[in-house]
Parts: structure tokens; C-alpha cells; sequence
């Protein structure tokens, strides 16, 4: 369960501040797969951030499977960023001297996983992403935009985290490709019962997803 | 991949940055090496110079012009008075004097080191074994400012030392091949004469010739390899001081302290004994004279190696600044994903030591190949001006140019003559010094490798100390921000 309480984000810009999320409450149950709307400048992916535990929020508290995110400690973060939230980015954001399969090894590599048992879960994930096996081991620059997403992917469920968090996964994508990689993730959060969030600036996705968060300056409308 | 493997993996993801901060690195370690190969050779050579001058304190008479006829000698009975002193263990007193040759004319500059008592006008039987360089007769009187520049009857007058101490002439042991030693205290007509002396005037031990209008007795024939000694005849002091009508000069003496720990003491203390009668100089202020130039090629060598590691920290500093700036979106993804500061720090030092350790080895190819030549090369110039600056004093008045320029241009000839201007001073004996210096020897030890691979380990833990600190700040939700 995903609990989010009076989360308030501000941030100072020059004289003035800004508040990019203004006082959200909501709750996502386990196995969920939920999306976040909203145009641009609306504080999606600041609230993204805030729920992955990449930024601390002014006030107000995030709970992820008990925990409070938000009075973490720096060690108690990376712990929990590690094992506990997979990140899908529009640009993919996969380490480019890696390749395919070393991308999808290295979070559970700081989760200090066995290294045996890290290439046989790698190799598997990308096999379930439908990576061709020769494809694993080349790097992201000779991949194309939609397998480069499936090694993101995989790197995303690589430590069976509590939480998926897609930023416009489908951003930059063809609409067949992307809505396979849709496809994808909605059929892994049923498999892993993965709770996932998705950040999107298309309705008809957004309209395919169990439930729907609708962001207008900070404020949650829907 | 563990972060050793990631950080030496990164480190050559751009093969032309890596290449062109390798060879720049390799350059810096390299003259940082080379430098101290200089420094350590350098020091080496100043250690060697002060511990072969030895304890030991010059004594020659005050202000003494080898070519004014007019100096104060020594006494003997001011010397009893050093001979007296707490911690002197010895004194060997000299008397130099000189002797033309039967039949050649009389050379213009007279009498070499002679007493200022009168001209000698008595002459040897012997001949100088020593031999002018192909500048000839008729160019020493030229420079010597004689107008008899077409006297062909020359030839090289003959050195007598009269010395308390007959194994040793002019500081080097002179090794008996025949005969007997003669004692440096007895008064006798007897004589040691070097091997190249008898063969040139068919002498035998038991042999006679004829001096200061006296008959001397070959008592033995001596090896020596200097030049200078070769033309010396030794005889006992009082001897030379009866014959030559000076008794009880004396031209200079060398005074031993029992310890080099009581040098500065003894030298201080013969000083004022002697008061302004003599110039007093320890073996220890010679030594500092010789090596001043060696000092300042440690100087110029210690700001180099500065220098260049300075310049090597730089580079490593400014590259893995330029590194961080890039991976900027890369380091905030690891730290999304897990990775802890200490992880990418780890990687990033690993990465900045893969570079260092690169230079290293190619410096060290530069320091192995360029220590030796680049040492030579400070040294000789340093050595250069000082030998340049000395010329102009050695060149005794009316001598001419011949034998000093043959001592200063002559650099790698040890048995260049150089026996009349070095008897009067030290300024030969400095130079001949100084050319020992260039002859200095660099060389790489286990030691100096391994100092220079810290030189490299330390230059690539300042260069990422910066990055690191970088690193720490980068916020993980950088990532999003790029979105």
C-alpha cells in the first residue's frame, strides 16, 4: 500500500517560491497499476521524485509498505531506492559503458545479490522482455529506442521492488512501440503484483490504467 | 562489475581523451622523475665531494700572487704554533720552486711560486717529461706578452717540492716503483722522481743531476698518472729551503683535524693563530664553494619536480572535473537505482588512478631514458658559468693563455696539464673539482620507481579529491529534471 499524506513540495525560484505540489492525499493498494496526468508544469514529476524517494518533500509524508519515506535517513534511502522502487524514464537512462545485461545486473549488484544469481535473474528478465539473447550483451548506443526501454525495464524489476515509477515511459516512442511497452508493463505488474505509476501525458494510456491521478498546479483534481 | 573493474572500464570509454591525458600525464610524472633522478644524483654528488675533500684546512700566505714577486711565504715557526693546536693531528708544510731547463731561454713569467726573495738564475740538468699541445712555444709567449714570440730553445722548467710528507705530492700518493723513500724532515740531496721524469733523462736510482747549483741524488722513482706530479721532483723540505735560500719559508700548508666534527673549530682556531698573515680555508668551505653549483641545480630540479606534479595534479583534477560535468545524469541514475557516493567515488578515483597509473608508466620510460642526459645537462651548465667566471683569476700574469684555457676548455682530459696554476691556488684545484661535478652519474632505483608511482597515486587522489566532492552533491533527482 502506497500512502500519501499532505505532501506539500516547495521550491525557491529567485524572490518567489513555487509550490509544485500542494497538499496531495491519496492511496494506491498493492498490485495497482495507477497513472498521474496533468499538463506540463503541473508537478508530476515532482511528485515522481518525491515518491521514489529522489527528493524529500517540505511536508507531509509518503508511507511505502509501512515505511515512512519521508524522515529517512541518506543511508535508509539509498536502501530503499534500491530494493524497494524500480524507475522506467522516458529517455531510458541506462549507464552507456554497460551492456544490456550488466545495466539490468547492477542495481541488484548495490543490493549486493550473488553474482551468479544476479546474471541468471538479468538474463531472465530480458528473456521475459522479450531481449533477443545476442541484444543482451551489447550496449544501449546499438540498441534501438523501444529494446533500450526493455533493458530499462528489466533494470526496473530487477530487485522485485514494492514500486514502479514511469516517467512518460511511452514518451519517446512510436505508438506501436509504445503501447507494447505499455502492454509490457501492465502485464509485469500483474505477474509480480508491482504496484506502478505511471506519469503520462496521454488520456487513452492513461485511460487503460486501474485508476487515474489528475494534477492542475500542484493540486490534485481527480 | 565491481567498482575497480567499472572505474578502469570508464577509463577508456573516449580513446582519444584518454590517449591525449595519458601522454600529457606521462609527460608531467616524467619530468617530475626526471627531476628528482637529478636531485638524488645531485645529492649524491655533493655527499661524495664532502667526504672525499676529506677534514682537512688549507694555509697559504695571505693575498698570495703566484705572479708578483713580491709575496709573504709562510714560516715555519708559525706553523710549529698550528702544529701546537688542540685537535690538529697533522700539518704537512710545502715549498714549491721551479728550475729552467740547461740551454732554453729564460720564459718571461719567471719564477712559478717562487719565494719573493730574488730571481733564480740557477738552472737543472733535467728535462720536464711534460710536452706542450700543438698551440706550441711560439703561442705561450704570445699570450704570456713576451715580444720574443720566435724563441724555438724553450722548453718546460722543472717543479721542486720540498714537502714534509714525500708520499704525497700535491694531494695524491705517489707509489715508490724503485729505490727507497726519503724522509720530509731530513736535510739530504735526495730525491724522488717520477717514472716519466727518469725515462726522459735516462735516471736510475743512485743516478746524480745537477740543481740550485747543487748535485741530488735519485733515492727512488715514483708511479704517478697526474701530469703534474710526473714533472715534480720531491725532495725534503729543508732540502729545497737550503738549496733554493729560503729557510724556513714555506709556500702552503695542510693542517688534518683529528675529526671532520672539530673542522670548523680547528680552521677557526688556526685563523687566529695566523692571524692576517695567511688565508686559512677548511676542506669543508672548499667543499661548499665546489658543490654551489650542484646546489643550484638542486634548487632548479626541486621547483621542477614541484612543478610537474603540481601540473600532473591539474591535469587529473581539471579532466575528472570535465568527467563528472558529463556523467552528471549518469551518476544521479546510479544513485536512483542504488548505487551509493562511496560506490561512484570509488569508481571515479579507480578511473583517475587507471589514468595516473598510464602516465606513470610512459613517464617513467621519459625519467629512465631522459634522467641522465637531463642531469648532465643542468650540471654542465651550471658548471659552465662557474668554470667561465674562474678563467680570468687562474691565468697567472705573463704565463699566458695555454695552460688555462687548456684547463678550462679540457673537459674530459684528466691529464691535461695543469700543475703551474694549480700549485699557486685553489682556484685549479676548485675547477678541477668542478669538472668532477659534470661527471655526475643518475640513475633509477627500485626506490626511485616506486616514489614515482606514489608521485602518480598521489596525483590521482588530489586530481579526484575535487571530483569526488562533485560527486557527493549531485542530487539522484538530477535525473528527472533532464527529463
Amino acid at each position: 500500500m502506497l500512502e500519501v499524506k499532505n505532501l506539500v513540495k516547495k521550491f525557491q525560484s529567485g524572490d518567489s517560491v513555487v509550490t509544485a505540489t500542494d497538499d496531495i492525499t491519496f492511496t494506491v493498494p498493492d498490485g495497482q497499476f495507477a497513472s498521474i496526468v496533468g499538463r506540463s508544469g503541473s508537478g508530476k514529476s515532482t511528485l515522481l521524485s518525491l515518491l521514489g524517494a529522489l527528493d524529500k518533500p517540505t511536508s507531509g509524508s509518503i508511507v511505502v509498505g509501512g515505511q515512512d519515506v519521508a524522515n529517512m535517513g541518506d543511508h535508509q534511502l539509498i536502501s530503499y531506492r534500491g530494493k524497494s522502487i524500480g524507475f522506467v524514464f522516458q529517455n531510458y537512462n541506462l549507464v552507456p559503458s554497460l551492456t544490456a545485461l550488466e545495466n539490468v545486473m547492477l542495481p541488484m549488484e548495490f543490493a549486493k545479490m550473488p553474482k551468479l544469481e544476479r546474471i541468471e535473474r538479468a538474463k531472465s528478465l530480458l528473456a521475459e522482455v522479450e531481449l533477443e539473447p545476442d541484444q543482451m550483451d551489447r550496449k544501449p548506443g546499438r540498441l534501438s529506442g523501444g529494446q533500450q526501454q526493455r533493458v530499462a525495464i528489466a533494470r526496473a524489476l530487477a530487485n522485485k521492488p514494492k514500486l514502479i515509477l514511469a516517467d512518460e515511459p511511452t514518451g519517446n516512442l512510436d505508438s506501436a512501440t509504445g503501447k507494447m511497452i505499455f502492454d509490457l508493463l501492465h502485464q509485469l505488474s500483474r505477474k509480480e503484483n508491482t504496484t506502478i505509476i505511471v506519469v503520462t501525458h496521454d488520456l487513452e494510456i492513461a485511460g487503460k490504467t486501474d485508476r487515474t491521478f489528475k494534477l492542475d498546479d500542484g493540486k490534485l483534481v481527480k | 562489475m565491481n567498482p575497480v573493474s567499472r572505474g578502469i572500464r570508464n577509463a577508456f570509454r573516449n580513446g582519444v581523451r584518454t590517449t591525449s591525458i595519458v601522454v600529457i600525464l606521462g609527460l608531467s610524472i616524467g619530468l617530475s622523475l626526471t627531476m628528482l633522478v637529478a636531485q638524488k644524483a645531485v645529492e649524491n654528488k655533493i655527499q661524495s665531494v664532502k667526504s672525499s675533500i676529506g677534514n682537512t684546512v688549507t694555509i697559504a700566505p695571505a693575498g698570495f700572487n703566484p705572479s708578483s714577486q713580491a709575496n709573504n711565504a709562510l714560516t715555519t715557526s708559525e706553523l710549529d704554533k698550528v702544529k701546537s693546536l688542540a685537535h690538529v693531528s697533522s700539518v704537512t708544510e710545502t715549498l714549491a720552486g721551479h728550475q729552467s731547463t740547461t740551454g732554453s731561454s729564460t720564459p718571461s713569467f719567471g719564477r712559478f711560486g717562487d719565494s719573493s726573495s730574488g730571481t733564480d738564475s740557477t738552472t737543472t740538468s733535467l728535462s720536464s717529461p711534460i710536452t706542450l699541445n700543438a698551440n706550441g712555444p711560439g703561442r705561450f709567449f704570445a699570450s704570456g706578452g713576451s715580444s720574443d714570440t720566435g724563441t724555438t730553445t724553450f722548453s718546460l722548467p722543472v717543479s721542486f717540492l720540498g714537502t714534509t710528507d714525500p708520499s704525497s705530492v700535491e694531494g695524491t700518493s705517489v707509489t715508490l716503483k724503485t729505490g727507497r723513500a726519503i724522509s720530509g724532515t731530513s736535510d739530504t740531496n735526495d730525491a724522488l722522481v717520477s717514472d716519466a721524469m727518469a725515462g726522459k733523462n735516462n735516471l736510475s736510482v743512485g743516478s746524480t743531476f745537477t740543481a740550485y747549483n747543487a748535485t741530488l741524488t735519485v733515492a727512488g722513482i715514483f708511479t704517478t698518472s697526474n701530469k703534474s706530479v710526473q714533472g715534480t721532483v720531491v725532495l725534503s723540505l729543508p732540502a729545497l729551503q737550503r738549496l733554493s735560500g729560503q729557510t724556513g719559508d714555506v709556500t702552503s700548508a695542510i693542517a688534518t683535524a683529528d675529526t671532520l666534527d672539530n673542522l670548523s673549530s680547528t680552521t677557526a682556531a688556526i685563523t687566529s693563530t695566523l692571524g692576517s698573515s695567511a688565508d686559512v680555508t677548511s676542506a669543508q668551505e672548499q667543499a661548499d664553494n665546489t658543490v654551489k653549483p650542484l646546489n643550484s641545480v638542486k634548487t632548479v630540479s626541486a621547483f621542477s619536480l614541484v612543478g610537474a606534479v603540481v601540473t600532473g595534479a591539474v591535469i587529473i583534477l581539471l579532466t575528472m572535473i570535465m568527467v563528472v560535468r558529463e556523467r552528471k545524469r549518469e551518476i544521479g541514475v546510479v544513485k536512483a537505482i542504488g548505487g551509493s557516493n562511496l560506490r561512484i567515488i570509488s569508481e571515479f578515483m579507480v578511473e583517475s588512478l587507471t589514468l595516473a597509473v598510464m602516465g606513470a608508466i610512459i613517464g617513467l620510460f621519459i625519467g629512465v631514458i631522459g634522467g641522465q642526459p637531463v642531469t648532465k645537462m643542468l650540471v654542465n651548465n651550471s658548471t659552465a658559468s662557474t668554470n667561465s667566471a674562474r678563467t680570468s683569476f687562474q691565468r697567472p700574469d705573463g704565463m699566458g693563455g695555454v695552460f688555462s684555457e687548456k684547463i678550462s676548455s679540457d673537459t674530459t682530459d684528466t691529464t691535461a696539464p695543469r700543475s703551474f696554476a694549480g700549485r699557486f691556488g685553489q682556484g685549479v684545484q676548485r675547477n678541477g673539482a668542478v669538472k668532477g661535478l659534470s661527471n655526475i652519474k643518475a640513475q633509477i632505483g627500485w626506490g626511485m620507481l616506486l616514489d614515482g608511482f606514489g608521485a602518480a597515486v598521489l596525483i590521482a587522489v588530489i586530481g579526484s579529491a575535487l571530483a569526488a566532492g562533485m560527486i557527493s552533491k549531485v542530487r539522484p533527482s538530477t535525473v528527472m529534471r533532464a527529463e
